[in-house]
């Protein structure tokens, strides 16, 4: 994300006003209005910008500066639609005016290739941005046998909003790691509306930042390790869903014993405030092996797992969990408390399933995984390993749903 | 004073000689003792109640008009050359992959057992690939005249589910080969055969359960058919299902399947609505009878065990330069010689299907009595399956799992000459037996015996 011409800036302190966040619906109306009027004229604005863009090889700086504003404007709005932010933006997408905002780069000079081409070009980025902000009235469940979560979870902006509403609501906060998922669906959709628009040829990034991924902070214990190398076997890329039957196949029959642990580890740790070290070897090992496998059938990584789920065995991994004290009342509505995040975690399998879909074109045409597509697809699948660690007693530290701590994306080093 | 080497002792080298000539003649005995079993078993699965029948010739041009005669000669012609091709391929794609899919284990990060999984789905979806133009022509020329309705598309997409049931079946199959291999690196065969028979038994058995598209067969004249059938048959009541088939295919079929308490009958929805009258489905109901009050299916299992036992020999003789079957690099070389042997056997599986389906078709002329019914039933068949009633005798060794059409005609006609001769017999000896009564009622204090 960083290296990209259109940056994020966040600066908002995670504070609420209920009143605000229980009638933003409504308070919103104006801007509804206001942004599919500009929505229209940006239309307008962008066929031109196309035509010059073409003859010009850059994009003329009015129309330049006209869709620059657009684009901030919609994050603006959408920060505060969808509680990201909790300033009322203004009309005029005016850089600085918001707590959450994009920095874009200046125009340069732009192939006539690519942008004669952009819109096919975008297709790609339209199915991510679909993932990860478009609203869907599918109720969702995360198919597996062991968890039995049914929510609306249509696009990641969506559910993000939904649970941070109530949130918001009740705590007069919005949850650090829902904001800056939200701020990361945000960027993702302004750099692809950059790109849309001629602003920059380059393309959106996907990726959240590197640390992200390993994501040791925020207190919680439970990281991903991605050191999946890019090349990847089309023979194996091609044949992959099949080739993951008798893992899905294991993985049900090893479920049925998860659960079944893991309702021991909720016994015991409800008795004694610690889950006993065979039980929580058992369903961590368990929960390894899951990763390992969704990474091998979303195309996260090349190898064909391993049925055992040992640590270190697969380039995508799940380090040894810690075995820590679990406090008595939030395990005992663990499956309650778990909830919201399952709901979550069904959001980004969209983004997950997207990514592999993409990985697998990619994958047969050219035998590599684009490593934006892959950070992406394990920054969901760390987000699903958390969530299902937290539900089957291994930790009692909530999932962080962000890609990165704090107010600022963390900066990747140049490659 | 150096030291001198030490003299093989002659008297080890004759007794280690001696124990390797023992040894040597217990393999030859075993191997004749399992060759004689081998045999017995055959002879005793090859026995039938079909008696030594002369079929009379029956031309082509009497089972089907000429017009089509034609279409189902050039309907055929295509799809034998086509599925002959499509062998070749087949063959060729494994013996290139038995060269070099031993090269994809770097592709796994699995064990030894998991990695020659991965060869083995690799192994068959390669040969998956090999043969998608062969079925996608076969598909185009039976969409032409009209005996499919598949979709090219959701042709394509069943293959790739059916290959998906392929691939869970091959891994357990190599997980019991190499997980026997492990502690019987020389021997596993002999473990890995029974096996596998025991898995073909299960398969028969639970086939019923998972055959899709079923419910049982609503015309209550055909189920009481049925029910009088299977009693001439020594059977209890056998359910009758339909298989709706008619989105995919107008040719009609029929098949048992089952063991014990799970045996079942299915028609293809294809032979209901009018296109068979209520005789001609007798006779598919009698035939279908025939396979389970005679146990063919139990006796495939019977033929696949034992073809099992060389089979499983030769693969684990095939694969010992490459480390023996608890090495997944043999595992290519495994499924070649596998698919090969299945091709090289074909002709032998093709004579005992002929050898079971010919009973079944004897059994269904002696239950029913109706060689009318057969007669038409047969011609039916072979004008809406567009099949060939005379096939080449290359196709006829190779492919045919069913007597021709001309042959099932002959044998309803050899049937109907034995019944003729029969009677014949029957009445002459009833004029005989008569004249002997009469003979003997003249003559004075004559015993009648």
């Amino acid at each position: 994300m960083s290296g990209h011409p259109v940056r994020l800036r966040l600066n908002d302190d995670l504070r609420r006003m209920r009143l605000a966040v229980f009638f933003r619906l409504i308070l919103a109306i104006p801007h509804y209005l206001w942004y599919w009027a500009w929505t229209a004229l940006a239309l307008v604005a962008t066929i031109l910008n196309w035509v010059s863009t073409l003859i010009l090889g850059r994009p003329p700086r009015p129309l330049f500066r006209f869709l620059a504003a657009y684009t901030r404007y919609t994050v603006h709005f959408h920060a505060y639609l969808f509680l990201i932010g909790d300033e009322y933006p203004g009309f005029t997408g005016r850089n600085g005016r918001s707590p959450v905002d994009v920095e874009i780069a200046e125009p340069t000079r732009q192939g006539r290739l690519g942008v004669f081409f952009r819109l096919a070009l975008a297709v790609p980025a339209f199915l991510v941005a679909s993932a990860l902000a478009g609203p869907s009235t599918n109720a969702v469940t995360r198919a597996s046998p062991y968890l039995t979560s049914v929510g609306v979870a249509g696009g990641v902006l969506v559910t993000v909003a939904f649970l941070g509403w109530f949130s918001s609501l009740v705590r007069g906060r919005m949850p650090e790691g829902m904001r800056n998922l939200g701020a990361y669906v945000l960027l993702y959709v302004a750099q692809l509306d950059a790109y849309l628009f001629l602003l920059t040829d380059r393309y959106p990034d996907a990726a959240p930042a590197p640390g992200a991924i390993s994501l040791s902070t925020a207190g919680n214990p439970v990281s991903l390790v991605n050191e999946a190398e890019a090349r990847r076997s089309r023979l194996t890329v091609l044949f992959r869903v099949l080739l993951a039957l008798p893992h899905l196949v294991w993985s049900a029959l090893w479920g049925v014993a998860a659960i079944a642990a893991a309702f021991a580890s909720w016994a015991a740790a409800l008795l004694t405030g610690r889950v006993p070290r065979p039980l929580h070897e058992f369903v961590e090992r368990f929960v390894r092996y899951q990763v390992h496998v969704q990474a091998f059938l979303y195309l996260l990584a090349n190898p064909f797992p391993g049925f055992s789920g040992r640590v270190e065995s697969y380039p995508v991994d799940l380090p040894p969990i810690p075995r820590e004290v679990q406090r008595r009342p939030a395990t005992a509505v663990r499956i309650v408390l778990a909830y919201p995040a399952l709901l979550l975690s069904g959001a980004l399998n969209w983004l997950l399933m997207t990514c592999a879909v993409l990985l697998w074109f990619v994958g047969l045409t050219l035998g590599r995984a684009p490593e934006s597509l892959q950070r992406a697809g394990c920054f969901a699948l760390r987000y699903w390993a958390q969530t299902l660690a937290y539900t089957l007693l291994l930790t009692d530290r909530y999932p962080y749903s962000g890609p990165w701590a704090g107010n600022e994306p963390v900066p990747i080093p140049a490659q | 004073m150096g030291r001198q080497r030490a003299r093989p002792d002659p008297g080890a080298v004759t007794r280690r000689e001696l124990a390797t000539g023992r040894r040597r003649i217990a393999s030859g005995l075993l191997l004749l003792l399992a060759a004689a079993g081998w045999s017995v078993a055959a002879y005793y699965l090859w026995q039938t109640s079909v008696p030594d029948l002369h079929l009379p010739h029956v031309a082509a041009g009497d089972v089907l008009a000429p017009g089509t005669l034609r279409t189902a000669r050039r309907v055929d012609r295509l799809l034998r050359i086509d599925t002959l091709l499509s062998q070749l391929v087949l063959l060729a794609a494994f013996a290139v992959y038995a060269r070099y899919g031993a090269r994809l284990t770097r592709e796994s990060a699995a064990g030894r057992i998991g990695t020659g999984m991965l060869l083995a789905m690799l192994g068959f979806g390669v040969a998956w690939l090999a043969q998608l133009p062969f079925g996608l022509v076969a598909l185009w020329w039976e969409r032409s005249h009209h005996l499919s309705r598949v979709g090219y598309f959701t042709w394509i997409v069943g293959s790739w589910s059916t290959l998906g049931g392929t691939f869970l079946f091959i891994c357990a199959a190599i997980l019991i080969v190499m997980a026997v291999a492990r502690f019987l690196p020389g021997s596993w065969w002999l473990v890995g055969a029974p096996l596998f028979a025991a898995l073909a038994l299960l398969q028969a058995f639970a086939q019923p359960y998972i055959t899709p598209s079923l419910h049982p067969l609503a015309d209550p004249a055909l189920r009481a058919d049925a029910n009088t059938l299977a009693k001439a048959d020594g059977l209890p009541p056998i359910p009758v299902f339909v298989q709706d088939v008619h989105l995919e295919t107008t040719a009609p079929n029929a098949e048992a399947m089952g063991l014990a308490s799970s045996r079942r009958i299915v028609l293809w929805d294809t032979f209901l609505g009018g296109r068979f009258d209520r005789r001609q489905l007798r006779v598919v109901l009698a035939h279908e009878l025939g396979h389970l009050a005679r146990d063919h299916i139990l006796r495939e299992v019977g033929w696949y065990a034992l073809f099992a036992f060389p089979e499983a020999y030769l693969i684990a003789y095939a694969t010992r330069r490459r480390g023996g079957m608890f090495e997944p690099t043999a595992v290519p070389l495994a499924l070649l010689v596998f698919v090969g042997m299945q091709l090289a056997v074909q002709p032998v599986h093709s004579l005992i299907s002929r050898h079971l389906e010919a009973e079944a078709d004897w059994i269904a002329i002696e239950t029913t009595r109706d060689p009318v019914g057969a007669r038409s039933l047969f011609v039916r068949l072979a004008a809406t399956s567009a099949v060939d009633p005379s096939p080449p005798t290359w196709d006829y060794v190779l492919y045919e799992g069913h007597p021709t059409i001309a042959q099932r005609i002959a044998m309803v006609e050899a049937w109907s000459a034995r019944q003729r001769a029969g009677a014949l017999r029957r009445s002459r000896e009833a004029v005989s037996g008569r004249s002997r009564q009469a003979r003997s009622a003249r003559l004075p204090g004559a015993v009648v015996g």
